[in-house]
């Protein structure tokens, strides 16, 4: 019999920022700009509360190149996350049996992205034209 | 007619002895390989030619025992089911699966591995027992196939070594025992899923997977770990909310 020494390996820290764990990392992180916005938006509230001179400064920054470009990789972030929130839905949610045989995971996906698509078109569709 | 091994590649081996080495190196070898080659045959004409001492599991050689899974290219895979020619030119690196000790060279310690499937209670409980006198349990074919890819888990441990998770914290119960779990909690004959809820409770249960999915990509027989996981996070939110309600009911 030989001796028994199970060499443990260290895990290395920077592991999220490696090869293949970037596309989950910059999925989760895409998660963050729903904070950022939130917070955009709350800040709108709190100028709003404070009267009109405030609302107005809020305004003016909201229409600032630095507010543009913030927003703009603000909905290119959120739109990654849409794209991957509906890749994993299908593996967090229940298995779904129709007519004895599992839903494809790929048609579950399909389905939810359209629906995100439809709706999110719909109401810019009608803040833009503002119907009534 | 039989092809001429007259190609070459390079396989890089992470080796270990524990009597001999302070850590784990890399050893070189050129291994002649024919188009039908695995890496698992080119580790098995190192041993034969080259270094009788080069340690590793193997059994089936048909992705069916389990037996041979190893870190590829830094990918988990199953040694038998990988091909050389896939991987030609090389040079193909080749480590014991991540996230496990090493045992010597591709051998890794499995102990907690094993407690961990045993944890769950891997096997049918009846919900309503009964001789064998009156029959089978019967099922129809959309009863089995809610559980049945969960059923084809071939205990390789792949998902283990892909999975970060468990790579930060070995406490955490992992992907394949909870596809064996929901195997089993999933199966309309099975009454036994409040003895197996304790292993999917808390961090070191369903709740220290961060929905990486890197276990469902790497499983070679398409478990789909990561569903098993995350879907067991429902059914312990409504365990832990419900909890009051099911006292209640036993009473």
């Amino acid at each position: 019999m030989s001796e028994r020494r199970p060499y443990v390996r260290p895990m290395p820290r920077d592991w999220w920022a490696r090869w293949p764990f970037r596309h989950y990392t910059v999925r989760e992180l895409s998660g963050v700009t729903i904070a950022i916005y939130a917070a955009v938006l709350l800040s709108g509230l709190v100028a709003l509360l404070q009267g009109p001179a405030a609302w107005d400064a809020w305004r003016g920054w909201l229409a600032s190149p630095a507010s543009l470009v913030l927003h703009g990789a603000l909905l290119i972030a959120m739109l990654w996350h849409v794209r991957t929130w509906f890749q994993i839905l299908p593996k967090t949610m229940p298995k779904l049996i129709l007519g004895g045989t599992p839903v494809p995971q790929r048609t579950i996906t399909l389905i939810g992205t359209s629906v995100a698509v439809i709706c999110s078109s719909a109401l810019v569709a009608f803040v833009l034209w503002r119907p009534f | 007619m039989t092809e001429r091994a007259d190609k070459t590649i390079e396989l890089r081996v992470l080796r270990y002895n524990p009597v001999t080495d302070e850590k784990p190196h890399h050893q070189s070898f050129t291994v002649p390989y024919t188009s039908d080659m695995s890496v698992l045959q080119g580790l098995q004409w190192i041993k034969d030619t080259i270094d009788g001492s080069l340690t590793y599991r193997w059994s089936c050689r048909m992705a069916i025992c389990g037996s041979c899974g190893m870190m590829i290219n830094a990918e988990p895979k199953l040694a038998c089911h990988t091909l050389l020619r896939d991987l030609a030119p090389g040079p193909v690196t080749v480590e014991p699966l991540n996230h496990f000790p090493i045992e010597r060279d591709l051998v890794v310690t499995v102990d907690d591995f094993v407690k961990k499937i045993e944890s769950v209670t891997p096997w049918l409980i009846p919900k309503h027992p009964k001789p064998v006198s009156e029959g089978p349990y019967n099922q129809t074919p959309a009863q089995m196939a809610a559980y049945e890819n969960f059923s084809a888990c071939i205990n390789c441990m792949l998902c283990y070594a892909a999975c970060p998770q468990y790579g930060e914290n070995p406490k955490f119960i992992g992907p394949a025992a909870m596809a064996i779990l929901q195997r089993y909690d999933g199966d309309s004959r099975d009454g036994g899923s409040a003895l197996r809820i304790d292993a999917v409770h808390g961090e070191d249960g369903v709740w220290g997977c961060t929905a990486v999915g890197a276990c469902s990509d790497v499983c070679p027989k398409a478990v789909d770990p990561m569903h098993a996981v995350n879907q067991n996070k429902m059914n312990t939110a409504l365990d832990y909310f419900l909890r009051f309600l099911k006292k209640r009911d036993t009473k």
